[in-house]
């Protein structure tokens, strides 16, 4: 089997993308923030750099709460999406 | 006002492409086992729609789905967004119903279910996207309908539609009963509440067989049928992304238009 | 309509799904709220139900619960970066049977219809986002903008807990006490499976990887049989996997191309990724199971036991559940819901195997923090066995001698002999 990548991964799951994130981040400690954990910790590599600042794509978070368990700095608002949205998996 | 929404449970639009599998030989589409159903974007709408008129008036809102096993998961989400009955048409006789057979179904329901003013239907199902239900419907009751609604008020025994033309909207008015079709255009549906979340979960759906509507057996299910599936394929997406980028924002839109000019897009 | 249950359920998996499955047959009113479009949507596990907990709730299991295989073959893999070495319990020829593969979307959602058919009521799509308090009592939820109230809550939102972090009982996790699962479903034909794992068409396998699949990071591999399906995942410790610096993806897509791997699912198709946290402290993470008006159930009260093979879950759920339910009775038939009144809970889980296999093994996760199970021994046993199997016309040595030179550099004799000991009191 060949080798996949993150957005492969992802694209097989059903997601019910709300229109608001489930998670925030603030961007000021992040700013400061080293090693950044958060970018290894996700499973679904949501959290991206760019241009030197960190961001977070939740459209296809796994909802594992790594990122909230890691981030020792308080850098994350963390919730579950709404009742309904987010991923759903057909397996499990 | 007594309202009734039909609608129809479809594979859900928003399953992974991957996921989509047809029987081409059967002609006939595979729904996979883990993904649920969910109700046509545009029969929710065509609840929305029912319940901005209750949201202004005394109405109550009944909707009604042919359709098997998870049928009354579809009732359930407009119980929750607040309509106030749902109804399930189900029989293995209806198995294989064209949009004719499922029309003449709905309209033997509706009839048995009481006193209907205004019967909305989405303009279309989202899966077959033929959009003849909604019409049928009326032809079967004998009733006016007016197709692609943006927006329905109804009342005084008339129904004032704005109806979605190519180039904007035209007015058009019918007595009622009539039904109405619903597009897009109408907006987002509600979400449903917690407590009617937890209302609908409590509810009891009524489940109707074809003896139990009176349906003429000889006119449901894949036997009479009027339509038929000549060929059933899976369409071909090639996509592609590229980020053009640019020193500056003005930059990358100069980088942008070379590109489109360089493909003859401009 | 009265907005006033008997019990609110949080979360339908096999922990809330037991309690409002027993509460909703003794007649009570139960809601479980879910916070998935269905119930089952969110919840994922590596797939195995261990032992007959079922069978008290569902008297005749599997009957139709949608089970994917009996387990009758459990094998223990020893990764190096090239080789294996397995211990292979097979009794999938004698129609023994222990534990069950599944998938929790299907699985979850089944549970849940049972609740429904006993007369409980599950919200879908309705996300717990708050307690109620009347003073220092628990006395309903908040969810979806509405209150919703019970005599008694049950807190079954899973690891990441909303629940019984929002009541105190518990703070939040730490990276040494949780692991983090990620998992392919990869699609095969049944009989590829079956001829490949050895297993008839009932039977599956169980396979429990230590290594490389992990690249030496404290955690492990699995490979479950679904009917149609493998379940193939890797377990880190998040602290750990926080300190190498790697991406627990990519070593699942090491341990895809690790040469023994490779040939268990070649030719199929990955249909679904997913992940998931597993609390893995042991005793020491459970917090405190209860306070007036509200238990806690399951991952949500960390009763999950971890031992170095598997992470058992499920059914320290279900039990974890029932044990609720019947604590909610009786608190019920004296009409008070303090935590005097439900601190039976926890009479009734030291009473079972849940909290017994806790405390068993409550020196485990601290002997599970031995670097050497996760790199050294793995090699160790590959390099001996390849020593011991290859024939290549040297004269040969015998199996200690072989055993110290492959020591050599790698273990002392004292320090095996001190995990060995260590092994032997925690495990």
């Amino acid at each position: 089997m060949s080798p996949m990548t993150i957005e492969e991964r992802l694209a097989l799951n059903k997601y019910d993308v709300d229109t608001e994130a489930h998670i925030r981040l603030n961007e000021n400690i992040c700013q400061e923030c080293q090693p950044r954990i958060c970018l290894y910790i996700c499973p679904a590599e949501c959290f991206k750099l760019r241009d030197g600042r960190l961001s977070f794509a939740y459209e296809g978070c796994l909802e594992c709460g790594s990122c909230h368990v890691c981030c020792d700095k308080g850098a994350i608002d963390w919730s579950y999406p709404r009742g309904g949205f987010g991923v759903a998996f057909e397996y499990g | 006002m007594n309202i009734i929404v039909c609608i129809k449970q479809i594979l859900d639009p928003e399953m992974p492409p991957v996921k989509f599998k047809i029987d081409a030989q059967a002609k006939k589409v595979i729904a996979p086992e883990g993904i649920p159903l969910v109700i046509s974007p545009f029969d929710e709408q065509a609840v929305e729609a029912a319940l901005r008129i209750k949201d202004a008036q005394e109405a109550k809102v009944t909707a009604i789905t042919m359709g098997g096993q998870s049928a009354k998961d579809a009732v359930k989400h407009v119980l929750a967004m607040g309509v106030d009955e749902g109804i399930v048409l189900s029989d293995e006789a209806f198995n294989g119903s064209d949009s004719f057979s499922t029309a003449y179904v709905l309209s033997q329901a509706i009839q048995k279910a009481g006193e209907y003013d205004l019967i909305l239907c989405g303009r279309q199902a989202a899966d077959w996207d033929a959009g003849q239900v909604g019409s049928i419907v009326a032809e079967e009751l004998g009733i006016p309908v007016v197709t692609l609604a943006r927006k329905v008020d109804a009342t005084g025994g008339t129904v004032r539609v704005e109806r979605v033309i190519p180039d904007g909207h035209e007015v058009v008015e019918a007595p009622l009963p009539a039904v109405v079709t619903v597009s897009s255009e109408l907006g987002q549906a509600r979400l449903p509440t917690g407590r009617g979340i937890v209302m609908a979960a409590r509810k009891s759906i009524p489940v109707w067989s074809a003896q139990d509507i009176g349906c003429d057996v000889s006119r449901v299910g894949a036997g009479a049928a009027r339509s038929e599936v000549v060929a059933l394929t899976l369409p071909i997406h090639e996509r592609k992304g590229e980020i053009v980028s640019g020193e500056t924002g003005a930059q990358a839109a100069v980088n942008l238009a070379l590109k489109l000019r360089e493909n003859r897009i401009i | 309509m009265s907005d006033k249950f008997d019990a609110i359920v949080v979360g339908a998996g096999p922990a809330g799904c037991a309690t409002a499955c027993k509460l909703a047959r003794a007649g009570l009113e139960v809601l479980v709220v879910e916070r998935g479009k269905f119930p089952g949507a969110k919840n994922m596990t590596g797939g195995v139900i261990y032992g007959p907990v079922l069978d008290s709730l569902f008297p005749g299991a599997p009957g139709d619960i949608p089970v994917e295989r009996a387990i009758g073959r459990h094998v223990i893999c020893l990764l190096s970066d090239r080789s294996s070495v397995s211990l292979d319990f097979n009794m999938a020829g004698s129609g023994d049977r222990n534990g069950y593969t599944v998938l929790r979307s299907r699985f979850d959602r089944w549970l849940a219809n049972k609740v429904e058919e006993a007369g409980g009521i599950v919200a879908a799509g309705l996300r717990a986002d708050d307690l109620l308090w009347q003073g220092q009592r628990v006395v309903g939820i908040t969810a979806g903008g509405d209150e919703f109230r019970a005599d008694a809550v049950i807190a079954a939102d899973g690891v990441n807990s909303t629940m019984a972090t929002k009541a105190g009982l518990r703070v939040n996790l730490s990276p040494e006490n949780v692991n983090q699962g990620v998992k392919e479903v990869i699609g095969l034909p049944r009989e590829a499976i079956e001829e490949r794992f050895g297993l008839t068409s009932d039977s599956g396998a169980a396979i429990h990887f230590l290594g490389f699949c992990t690249r030496g990071v404290h955690g492990g591999g699995f490979l479950y049989t679904n009917k149609e399906s493998l379940s193939l995942g890797v377990v880190v410790q998040l602290k750990a996997l926080m300190e190498s610096n790697l991406k627990s993806v990519d070593l699942l897509e090491s341990f895809k191309e690790h040469p023994t791997v490779r040939e268990y699912i070649r030719g199929g198709t990955t249909v679904e990724y997913s992940a998931h946290l597993v609390p893995a402290g042991g005793l020491r993470m459970v917090p405190r199971l209860f306070t007036d008006g509200l238990l806690v159930a399951g991952d949500a009260a960390a009763l999950v036991l971890a031992t170095g093979r598997a992470l058992e879950g499920i059914n320290f759920a279900v039990a974890s559940g029932i044990a609720a339910a019947e604590t909610v009775l009786k608190a019920k038939e004296r009409n008070d819901f303090s935590k005097e009144s439900l601190s039976v809970y926890e009479k009734l889980l030291a009473d079972s195997f849940v909290l017994q296999d806790l405390k068993t093994f409550r020196e485990a996760p601290r002997f599970l923090e031995n670097q050497r199970l996760y790199q050294t021994y793995p090699e160790l046993a590959c390099k001996l066995a390849e020593e011991v199997f290859r024939v290549d016309g040297k004269p040969k040595k015998k199996l200690w001698q072989l055993a110290r030179q492959e020591m050599k550099g790698r273990v002392s004799i004292w320090q095996l002999l001190r995990d060995g000991l260590s092994a032997r009191s925690s495990l």
